[in-house]
């Protein structure tokens, strides 16, 4: 009986290579304490986003609970989720799914 | 020809610095404040609910990462909240009788420990947002929290002024 079917193994060294392949994102969640003005302030001075942008993403934690708010290597992502933090964000971090 | 607004708690100036614009008892207690969260940090539980908040979670997902994060940064988190404290501290305490001046950095230093005081204060309160939607909570005249509640919004109000001082200057950097 001829079979042309892959090894397990194989499938699992591509699915993690896909998986280290994958970006970190930095969410900001949404809390009652921070004030909405703060947390688009905090966006534009940290990442530089324009007022309009900034805003979206904070009626996004504000409305949906939270937001992406960057994303790329595990170790910006480390720096982004440290200065959130020094801003009194409520941020984490996980990778991309 | 429409005045100038020269009110609020922040005034922006020409030279690109900021004057408080507080009355000296109200500066004297942010200083106290201020005082307390340095006291809070270096020598409170870190485990304690309220404190947690300044340190949130970094990995949700991965409990033993979060827990080797916290280890490197947390002791640098803790550093560069008290170096902000210390600026804010120093900022109004190294003018005695005068308004403080504040440069964009000093502002930067003072908004974030502001923020901090109003995270511990408002996680003590337990402040949700409906309290916030309403305008106000349903604690009665005589109830010992009121004060405590009345003091969380100064600060909000504070706070607004501050950011509302860095907007109108865009000072985004």
């Amino acid at each position: 009986m001829a079979s042309t079917t892959e090894s397990p193994a194989a499938d699992v060294a591509v699915d993690e290579q896909l998986d280290t392949d994958k970006p970190w994102i930095v969410l900001v969640w949404n809390d009652p304490i921070n004030l909405m003005s703060y947390v688009a302030f905090v966006l534009q001075k940290l990442f530089g986003y324009s007022n309009e942008k900034a805003t979206e993403l904070m009626l996004d934690v504000h409305h949906k609970g939270r937001a992406v708010v960057s994303s790329g290597a595990r170790e910006r992502a480390e720096i982004d989720v440290f200065r959130l933090h020094e801003h009194g964000l409520w941020a984490t971090m996980q990778r991309d799914t | 020809m429409m005045r100038r607004r020269n009110s609020g708690p922040f005034v922006a100036q020409q030279d690109g610095t900021y004057v408080m614009n507080l009355a000296p008892d109200v500066q004297a207690m942010l200083v106290h404040m201020f005082g307390e969260l340095r006291d809070v940090l270096t020598t409170g539980d870190s485990n304690e609910p309220t404190l947690q908040r300044l340190f949130p979670v970094a990995y949700h997902q991965d409990p033993d990462s979060n827990e080797e994060y916290q280890r490197l940064m947390r002791s640098e988190l803790v550093a560069s909240r008290l170096a902000a404290i210390s600026r804010a501290v120093e900022v109004i305490d190294t003018a005695p009788n005068q308004a403080p001046i504040l440069t964009s950095g000093d502002m930067s230093q003072f908004m974030q420990s502001l923020n901090a005081i109003r995270l511990l204060l408002g996680t003590m309160l337990d402040v949700s947002e409906d309290d916030e939607l309403n305008g106000q909570n349903d604690l009665e005249d005589d109830d010992p929290r009121l004060a405590q509640h009345h003091l969380y919004a100064y600060l909000g109000w504070l706070l607004e002024g501050s950011i509302t001082a860095q907007m109108n200057r865009g000072e985004i950097r």
